[in-house]
């Protein structure tokens, strides 16, 4: 039972078969465990567009166990818990792939709880029953009035709301002359509650009457707030217009006699830098000034192609390249490599074969990272990607 | 270096902040902006028309907007007026007060707006950072600013246990610190004794640069009002007094990764520090300021600058952060704000180090202002390919 | 006010339709050395540069920060370096202000920028526009500016044949020009027959796709002699915002840019423009910004400029000697490329397009469209 939400964790697994999604679990075939603390553990396993959901005490099978407490994942199911806020600081975690876990919100609708159907009436009811406590004093200053709502037909009734000295007291009565009067069909105002439809629209129609102070009727939105169903959450006050674009616009690129100098080595299987005459290091790839000495730097320097490396970045997030909006498969390793000829911090940026990543050692002083060569693309264009990777050199 | 002397004096007299949070989805560009604008002429006890001149900076890439001054206008106020547009990538916001500050020493304009704004979720932040790399060789390897090579240098100086509790514990601090601070988009309420659970179990990003460690992508808007000395003293609340700031820029490739001691690599951070200390006599950094508002992306970046920024050659720095001297009622308190991880608004994010630091010395800054009196400030800004800026803030006009 | 900056040292590489054969990081170089070879400049920290003001854009570079390219040809590694993200004629308020603040002493301000590089200039500026309304609707510069071409052609009796006489008058400016853009000549009949970009501005009454940067030295008054025998000297320097939806702004108002001139013409000490200004440099991106920039700066009475056309104005006043911005710069440097002549003039090296013994010059630059931000700077010899 999640005491903040009063919601049972049970009624969030007793209605995953009903909010499932089949579309949402396309190919498919595996098992997530649910460790609830305090509560109990379940499994989830979908295979070929189907699902089922039991408790289960061994969770061994499972691709990702989500291990967290009755609150937490009660609020993250019905949207009121930041998942990533608790994902960070440690209320949720999560035992085996991340990734195959995100899968799973695909498969089913939101959870919302109490979900029963409610008749007409059982809305009427709901809706005065509530309307005490909807009452926004600070927007009825002043006011002095009396407003009835003579609801007709199945399931309605009529209602009395007497405003006065910033209180608001409802009586299920008829009196003599309020301030204003409503009168609609029960139907209708559910709808006109529920945002369905809006009362404007029925006025004009004629489905609504309005006896009395008009202005007042107007203000009914500000004096009382938005009727939220049962199980309902909270709308948004206004509807919200979001647009999505993604944006793209070519460029041609100059390379330049120096860069292109470099990206033409490339293509003949070289790599090259070129050295500063005034301080002599080198500079990878070749640039046309040394920043350090601010002169123009001439000619050009082959070094490598073989090198150790200095550092083994292991990168478990990738960022999607901008130009191509694919992104890399992770792990993999970015690694700066000190090639033959170079020295100190001349090294040359790159990734390195991913099945090594894990197994080369990087540099520290005198200690030498692991020897590594450039494995080169069979149809080299002069780019940076004619090295495919650099892998350890056997 | 030689200091020059400065034309007249300048005060910051307005601050203005909106909530940093992931998704301002309430309202526009222009309109978050307006609300930062208003909250800042609030506190200077002005209006737009008091403005002569407006400073104005994002990183527009990552809202795709070209030129977004001409549409933010509706927001900043700026019909009619002077405007400046300056940016720096990471550093702009910092590098638009000290272009304000510029502005107004220069005698050319009075009182001058600073507005840093940055929208991240309208676009995709590591994605635009990585869109800086030369798109012919280095924007096919880029990961935006995630690397985890400070944290090895550090695991290699200092051991990896020592390192990575440093690291963590900075992280933690900063957590708490931003529990404090209202405007924080985030915080997590997190506790000493959960740092060997986040050790081991935060996701990886790179190396062992952590989830945890990280900053955010935020949404939001800064707005820092500086004026005249004249004018500055004219205003309702103690004026702020912007002493010096320098910017220091590096070379657009990264020739740091040789970890070999002989080939000592030289930092923007040290640099400025050395030389902006120097210029205006102050000899031990860690001494003479009250607060540091430091540009931290993330844990590990924030403990290893400490280092840098207080011209430090050994431990002090992991010292200061095991002894918890950087907390709020520490000896060096560092982010009273909760820093970078805890906002990240990248346009304004330099300027809210700016604007952080004036409340401090102002003694205004509410939940997670400093106990005690708060004379001399620093705040620096962070961007490019490892740029700083530094700017020195003054109670007194007494330098 | 009375308080100025010096000009030491100004130059550039030639404005050309496409430089595929070097990236800008080479052609900023080729700026810069010369500056360093005739000033003896250095990036001491005491004694020389130790800031440097940038210009670029990250949507024409397709670079975030597009300024972190630039860093090494600039000789900022280790030292200071703020982008001016606007027309670069703003970059000299800024400078002004840098160094008349007392922060600076020397600053070094560069600006590159490679029209050529993009697809389409259209799509990079139809990105200014918000994404709700203009945006969708597709304007972009070009056909903003149309729609103030025609409500102020309109107003002040300019037609096509006006529009044609500006052209042809640019064209053979910009001939003199060993800077500008090499277009053909055309004559008047040829820029009526141009086709309709955006009615009513033809494809040659529009700035055409070209690629430039420059680099210029500004320092104190105190320090100028040590760095050039005959600085140019920036006396004023004004800028102003207009509002941005069309339909909130009066398009045909020069509203910014009278404000702009009337600031710099006050710091500068300037009470009649037309007697006291010897040249004037106008950013006319289009033909029909010519008159319509004049009027703004206080030359040619409001909705005048047809008949300011028909009687030569602009050769009485001296205006866009150069060619002007319509012969070809790109977008950004548009401002520093009107500077560029004035500097050349005022220093009596403009050769054949040299005006007798000029004292003082204007020089403007708008960013966005519908001239939605003016700045006008005031150099004297």
């Amino acid at each position: 039972m999640s005491d903040q939400f009063g919601i049972k964790v049970e009624e969030i697994f007793d209605t995953m078969e009903e909010r499932f999604r089949p579309e949402g679990a396309e190919g498919v075939d595996a098992s997530y465990g649910y460790d609830i603390q305090g509560v109990g553990k379940w499994k989830l396993t979908v295979k070929d567009g189907q699902m089922t959901i039991e408790e289960a005490d061994d969770l061994g099978d499972c691709v990702a166990v989500t291990i967290t407490d009755a609150d937490t994942f009660v609020g993250v199911n019905i949207g009121q818990v930041d998942a990533m806020k608790a994902f960070n600081s440690g209320k949720f975690k999560v035992d085996g792939d991340l990734g195959a876990l995100g899968q799973t919100a695909k498969m089913f609708t939101k959870f919302v709880s109490g979900k029963k159907e409610m008749t007409v009436g059982d809305f009427i009811q709901d809706m005065f029953a509530t309307l005490e406590e909807r009452f926004q004093p600070k927007n009825a200053e002043g006011l002095d009035v009396t407003i009835t709502y003579d609801i007709q037909g199945d399931g309605g009734g009529c209602w009395t709301a007497t405003i006065k000295d910033g209180t608001c007291v409802l009586k299920e009565e008829r009196i003599e002359k309020p301030t204003v009067r409503l009168e609609v069909g029960a139907a209708d105002w559910v709808d006109v509650m529920l945002g369905k439809v809006d009362a404007m629209t029925l006025l004009s129609a004629g489905k609504a009457a309005i006896e009395g102070d008009s202005s007042l009727a107007l203000k009914l939105g500000e004096i009382f707030s938005k009727y939220i169903a049962p199980g309902e959450m909270a709308e948004p006050e206004q509807e919200l217009v979001r647009l999505k674009k993604v944006i793209s616009v070519n460029h041609r690129f100059a390379t330049g006699p120096v860069m292109g100098k470099f990206l033409q080595g490339l293509k003949n299987k070289k790599i090259i830098a070129n050295k500063c005459p005034e301080c002599g290091r080198l500079q990878l790839p070749a640039r046309e000034v040394c920043a350090i000495c601010r002169v123009r730097v001439p000619g050009v320097v082959e070094v490598g192609p073989k090198g150790h490396i200095t550092i083994n970045d292991i990168a478990y997030y990738a960022s999607p390249d901008p130009l191509t909006g694919e992104t890399r498969e992770t792990p993999y390793g970015s690694v700066n490599i000190l090639l033959d000829g170079c020295k100190g911090n001349e090294t040359f940026w790159h990734l390195l074969r991913r099945d090594q990543i894990f197994e080369v050692e990087e540099s520290w002083n005198e200690k030498k990272g692991t020897r590594v060569r450039p494995v080169w693309a069979e149809n080299r264009v002069g780019s940076i990607k004619d090295i495919l990777y650099f892998e350890i050199d056997k | 270096m030689a200091k020059k002397k400065k034309n007249r004096n300048v005060a910051i007299v307005g601050v203005g902040q909106t909530q940093y949070s992931s998704h301002r989805e309430d309202v526009n560009q222009p309109e978050m902006i307006h609300e930062a604008v208003s909250l800042a002429l609030a506190d200077a006890g002005i209006t737009i028309d008091d403005v002569d001149a407006i400073v104005h900076g994002n990183m527009e890439l990552f809202e795709m907007v070209h030129q977004p001054d001409l549409w933010h206008m509706l927001g900043t106020g700026g019909y009619g007026k002077d405007s400046f547009r300056i940016t720096t990538g990471g550093t702009t916001g910092a590098t638009i007060a000290c272009a304000a500050d510029n502005l107004v020493a220069s005698e050319m304009y009075d009182v001058v707006m600073a507005v840093g704004f940055e929208k991240l979720q309208e676009g995709h932040t590591t994605g635009g950072i990585t869109n800086m790399a030369d798109p012919l060789w280095s924007r096919q390897l880029q990961t935006g600013a995630l690397t985890g090579s400070t944290g090895y240098k550090m695991e290699k100086e200092f051991g990896e246990e020592r390192a990575n509790r440093a690291a963590m514990m900075y992280r933690i601090m900063m957590d708490k610190h931003a529990c404090l601070n209202h405007n924080s988009h985030r915080s997590f309420g997190l506790d000493f004794d959960q740092m060997d659970d986040l050790m081991e179990n935060s996701p990886r990003l790179v190396g062992n640069l952590r989830l945890i460690h990280m900053c955010s992508q935020s949404d939001g808007c800064c707005v820092v009002i500086f004026a005249s000395e004249k004018k500055a003293k004219k205003m309702a609340k103690p004026p702020v007094w912007v002493r010096d700031h320098i910017t220091v820029h590096r070379e657009e490739t990264f020739n740091i990764f040789g970890f070999d001691e002989n080939y000592p690599v030289p930092m923007t951070h040290r640099f400025a520090a050395e030389q902006l200390f120097a210029r205006n006599g102050i000899d031990s950094p860690v001494d003479y300021f009250d607060v540091f508002e430091m540009y931290d992306p993330s844990g590990w970046w924030g403990a290893d600058w400490m280092k840098e920024f207080f011209l430090f050659e050994n431990d002090e720095h992991l010292k200061l952060i095991e002894d918890k001297e950087i907390m709020i009622d520490g000896k060096m308190p560092i982010n009273p704000s909760g820093g970078v991880t805890a906002a990240n608004p990248i346009g304004a994010t330099a300027l809210v180090r700016v604007a952080e630091a004036a409340l401090q010395v102002r003694g205004d800054a509410g939940g997670h202002q400093i106990p005690r009196d708060v004379n001399h400030a620093l705040a620096s800004g962070f961007g490019g390919t490892m740029w700083t800026v530094l700017m020195m803030l003054e109670r007194e006009l007494n330098w | 006010m009375g308080k100025r900056v010096a000009i030491c040292a100004l130059e550039q590489v030639k404005n050309e339709p496409d430089i595929w054969y070097q990236r800008f990081q080479g052609m900023l170089l080729d700026c810069l050395e010369p500056i360093l070879e005739k000033t003896g400049v250095t990036f001491d920290m005491d004694k020389g540069i130790r800031n440097v003001i940038t210009c670029s854009d990250d949507v024409f570079d397709a670079r975030t920060i597009s300024d972190s390219g630039v860093t090494d040809v600039v000789g900022a590694h280790f030292r200071g370096e703020e982008k001016m993200a606007q027309d670069s004629i703003n970059g000299l308020g800024y400078a002004m202000a840098c160094i008349l603040s007392g922060h600076d002493d020397v600053v070094l301000y560069m600006g590159h920028c490679k029209e050529s590089q993009t697809e389409s200039r259209y799509m990079n500026t139809n990105l200014a526009y918000d994404p709700f309304y203009m945006r969708p609707l597709g304007i972009d510069f070009l056909s903003a500016n149309a729609f103030q071409a025609r409500a102020y052609m309109e107003k002040a009796g300019i037609d096509d044949d006006h529009l044609a006489e500006i052209v042809v008058r640019s064209r053979k400016n910009a001939a003199k020009n060993p800077y500008a853009r090499e277009n053909e000549m055309v004559s008047g009949d040829q820029v009526k027959k141009s086709p309709y970009l955006a009615d009513p501005i033809r494809e040659l009454h529009f700035y055409p796709v070209t690629d430039w940067a420059f680099g210029m030295l500004l320092c104190s008054e105190e320090r100028a002699k040590e760095f050039c025998d005959n600085p140019v000297w920036l006396t004023g320097y004004g800028s102003c915002m207009d509002s941005y939806f069309p339909g909130d702004r009066d398009i045909i108002s020069n509203f910014a840019l009278k404000n702009a001139a009337s600031r710099a013409y006050s710091m500068a000490g300037v009470k009649n423009p037309q007697k006291e200004i010897d040249l004037f440099e106008l950013a006319d991106q289009s033909a029909y910004q010519l008159p319509m920039w004049a009027e703004g700066v206080g030359i040619v009475d409001e909705y005048t400029g047809g008949k300011w056309i028909e009687e030569g104005g602009p050769d009485k006043s001296q205006v866009n000697l150069s060619g002007g911005m319509l012969n070809g710069n790109p977008v950004m440097l548009g401002g520093v490329a009107r500077v560029a002549e004035a500097w050349y003039q005022l220093r009596g090296e403009a050769g054949d397009r040299q005006i007798k013994k000029p004292k003082k010059a204007l020089a403007h630059g708008v960013t966005g469209a519908m001239g939605q931000h003016h700045g006008v700077v005031i150099l004297e010899k």
